[in-house]
């Protein structure tokens, strides 16, 4: 393709485009990025304005597209858009449960609605297998310039040795087609990009799990302070160990006992200023959004690709067909959109050509865009896993009140976890998870500190602290004993998340809504593009993992001499039973798996640079990529595989 | 990480009411002031500063009359007027308490007015009197007043904190104790609200 328009086309001006993007004008490389959705703004204002007027500061509510918040008569507050209406629908965290008028994703039940919220949960059942199918879905990302990490947390762990060779070692999963040691040169060229922070001397202790640095090596700053939430942790469980398993755990025990221990997590938040950027203020407001852009983020590194002077980017501009032709791709076809003076979305069909393609616009829109080129029959898919091992970091929150003072609702929204559970023989068996400790109180458990000073004043008592009065009836409260009985219940207020290794599933699956039998989709967005429709479940070496977690949890609580007041089974989308206990499952926003790297083409979609098995200019880039989700939060590694992928792109350009 | 799902996305809520094309007079707004001082246990200093060029006084006093109807709010002035004119002068604590009819199991529409105009204050948002949360979760907000509405919302101080997005703390504060209550508005040793 000699005479194609650009070097590289890349779709989706998220980490994973970005940094390949970056990575490729520094080579002197011509590259366009197509990004579906609004420019990256000059400022972040209009997002922090979004933010604070937003009723509901979800992840995604300072981006664009949300519900009404102003409620104006066309615009009423709370009413959410119609995805039919939107050229860049996403999933969102407030359309989880709902019907196809409001939820992109195509789920299976619309769970909320069908479901009185009055009654005790309906769980889906287990199949033969034991496994839950048809659970709602609850990651949410982003389309917009910049992608889902303008909220990513900053959490920047190593995977563990044992995370990528999961099957050989245990007998579960999938292993990675990647060494660890590849990846360590990767991870610490991912640390530099986003600004790491962390010591490895604090990191030393999680030798026991197998983390190891090569010799010598340091992050690029000095690590985030500790929280006092953190240190009461710390010191709180001082000696505690649990069990690999727990009794009458399927297929075997691990009887050993494990030490549990807080260390500090490596962040890509500034210590120091670092690329022109500020230190953390700890604004406790990492998801949705950093006020003043101490957290890297992919419009940093945007900036930088397009200080390269090689790099273009052209926004409102959704990829809907990858032409392939015989073997190569030789076109991406799609569409400019823009609104009228009358607020009337239109849309212009453009194709723009490339000696490679990269496909980097999220683990689901990159299944999706593979599933709808060709005619929608797809292309790179003689694997038939495009879509295909979806998964999430299914998290488990639990959240209590420390006996003294600990203070959350300041600093980062996390700085330190349980790590040292990540790693055991009980793989065999059962999911392994980390814990991450939150530092904003109840504020991801139950929407606080709203719901529990609405409770006080109005004497209710949904978040179960507020059972003061006689015979435990709710209190209601005003002037200095509600302040008093307020400040007593935030400044003791805390919680852990823990996230799991979850199995990859074959039927846990992105395609497209589409009725096969007419040929025409079902439910499509502004563009008249068929919405991606999902199905998600959990197998029971997750779930006991679910199992196990909870019992930890409990532990801490306990041996800190805290009270723990998690709730499950709430009635709402996530809720499942495992073994007669209800659990709830929450979306981490890790989306994993729906094009995995492997090194058999008749087994995964693209091999260990991430280019395609099936279309060789072309590359497929991000967490999709994941075999396995592992035990750390993904961005790091996402980023490591971007690198690696960006020197096989400019090899192959430089062979050419 | 996602927040909870079952965050309501709005609910059944009145239409606002006309509002009077006069601003409120200066001593209405220091009896606002005062009222919401008892009702909330700040200081008045924290809940009408000396110099308050964001006036969340006007705004708030101004939102709720928009929303309840200036008869509504001219009973409830009225009784708080009263209430500082008994001998011998009830505490902050007692007007809130009286306001606020805790002693009640069913506060009148008085008293949960009071309950609205406490949230606005701690959480900058509107909750429509008498609307409860249920199912865990908190009751649906109609909407967020300003955004200096929630830069300024007084709950975090509660929490000897900043409002989510909003901190004026520096580097590395986090691992160190937070000043006292007081000093976030909160005066523990006179009854509060003064």
């Amino acid at each position: 393709m000699s005479n194609a328009q650009y070097d590289v086309v890349i779709i989706g001006a998220g980490v994973s485009g970005n940094l390949i993007a970056k990575q490729l004008g520094l080579a002197g490389k011509k590259v366009l990025i197509l990004e579906a959705g609004l420019a990256v703004p000059d400022s972040r204002e209009q997002y922090m304005e979004n933010f604070y007027l937003a009723l509901a500061k979800t992840p995604e509510s300072p981006y664009p597209a949300l519900a009404g918040r102003k409620g104006s008569e066309k615009e009423p507050v709370g009413k959410l858009p119609d995805p039919t209406k939107l050229p860049t629908p996403r999933a969102t965290v407030l359309t989880i449960g709902k019907g196809p008028d409001k939820s992109y994703l195509i789920q299976a039940q619309p769970w909320i609605e069908t479901h009185d919220p009055k009654l005790p949960p309906q769980n889906p059942p287990a199949d033969d297998k034991g496994n839950i199918m048809g659970l709602q879905f609850s990651s949410t990302f982003e389309r917009n310039g910049g992608g889902t990490s303008w909220h990513w947390l900053g959490t920047s762990l190593r995977e563990l040795e044992n995370d990528i060779q999961l099957e050989t070692k245990y007998g579960h999963g999938v292993d990675w087609p990647i060494t660890y040691s590849e990846l360590q040169t990767l991870w610490a060229l991912a640390e530099k990009e986003i600004g790491v922070a962390a010591s490895t001397e604090e990191q030393q202790p999680l030798e026991v799990v197998g983390l190891v640095y090569p010799p010598g090596y340091e992050y690029p700053m000095q690590s985030i302070p500790k929280s006092l939430v953190d240190d009461a942790v710390s010191n709180g469980i001082q000696g505690l160990q649990v069990p690999g398993t727990l009794p009458d755990t399927p297929g075997g025990s691990d009887p050993t006992m494990y030490d549990v221990f807080v260390t500090p997590t490596p962040q890509g938040r500034n210590s120091e200023p670092y690329d022109d950027r500020r230190v953390c203020a700890g604004n406790t407001n990492c998801i949705p959004i950093c006020p003043i852009q101490a957290k890297w983020d992919p419009t940093v590194t945007l900036g930088k690709a397009l200080d390269t002077g090689n790099v273009k980017v052209s926004y409102q501009s959704v990829a809907y067909n990858v032409v392939v032709d015989g073997t190569n791709a030789t076109r991406v076809d799609y569409y400019v959109w823009s609104r009228d003076e009358k607020d009337n979305l239109t849309k212009v069909s453009k194709s723009v050509t490339g000696k490679i393609y990269v496909l980097a616009c999220h683990a689901i829109e990159n299944a999706k865009l593979l599933l709808m080129s060709n005619n929608w029959n797809g292309i790179a898919n003689k694997s038939d896993q495009v879509g295909r091992n979806l998964m999430d970091h299914p998290l488990y929150l639990s959240w209590a009140l420390a006996p003294e003072p600990i203070f959350g609702y300041r600093g980062p929204l996390a700085t330190a976890g349980i790590e040292s559970l990540r790693d055991g023989e009980f793989r065999k068996y059962r999911s392994s998870f980390r814990m991450e400790i939150g530092n904003e109180g109840w504020n991801f458990s139950k929407g606080d500190p709203y719901t529990t000073a609405l409770d006080y004043i109005q004497g209710t008592n949904n978040t179960g602290t507020n059972d003061g009065g006689p015979g435990g009836a709710p209190q209601r409260l005003g002037g200095l004993q509600l302040a008093q009985a307020l400040n007593n219940i935030f400044t003791r207020q805390f919680r852990i998340g823990c996230m799991f290794d979850q199995s990859p599933m074959a039927d846990n699956r992105v395609t497209l809504d589409v009725d096969r039998a007419t040929g025409k989709p079902n439910n499509v967005d502004g563009l008249g593009l068929p919405r991606p429709k999902v199905v998600y479940g959990l197998d029971p070496y997750t779930m006991e993992g679910f199992r196990m977690a909870a019992y930890v949890c409990s532990q801490v609580y306990q041996k800190m001499g805290a009270k723990e007041f998690t709730t499950t089974g709430m009635g709402s989308a996530g809720d499942f039973t495992y073994r007669g206990v209800n659990y709830h499952y929450y979306g981490a926003g890790h989306v994993v798996g729906t094009h995995r790297m492997g090194t058999n083409p008749l087994k995964s979609v693209v091999d260990a640079s991430q280019r395609s098995h099936d279309v060789p200019n072309m590359w497929i880039v991000g967490s999709g990529s994941f075999p396995t989700v592992c035990t750390a939060n993904p961005t790091l590694t996402l980023m490591a595989l971007a690198f690696k992928s960006a020197d096989s792109i400019i090899a192959a350009l430089n062979s050419k | 990480m996602s927040n909870n799902p079952s965050t309501p996305e709005g609910g059944p809520h009145p239409p606002p009411l006309p509002v009077a094309s006069t601003p409120p007079s200066e001593t209405t707004l220091q009896a606002f002031a005062d009222m919401s001082a008892a009702l909330t246990g700040f200081q008045s200093s924290f809940i009408r500063p000396f110099l308050d060029p964001v006036n969340l006084s006007g705004t708030f006093y101004t939102f709720a009359v928009s929303q309840v109807g200036q008869s509504r709010m001219d009973e409830l002035m009225n009784a708080f007027d009263a209430l500082t004119k008994q001998t011998p002068k009830p505490t902050p604590q007692q007007i809130a308490d009286t306001l606020l009819e805790v002693s009640s199991s069913t506060p009148s529409p008085q008293a949960q007015l009071c309950q609205s105009i406490i949230a606005m204050w701690y959480l900058g948002s509107w909750y429509t009197p008498g609307v409860l949360g249920g199912n865990g979760f908190a009751p649906p907000a109609l909407q967020v007043i300003s955004q200096q509405a929630y830069t300024k919302s007084l709950v975090w101080n509660l929490a000897q904190a900043h409002p989510m997005g909003f901190s004026a703390f520096t580097f590395g504060y986090w691992s160190e104790q937070p000043a006292s209550l007081q000093t976030f508005g909160v005066d523990t040793t006179n009854g509060g609200g003064q």
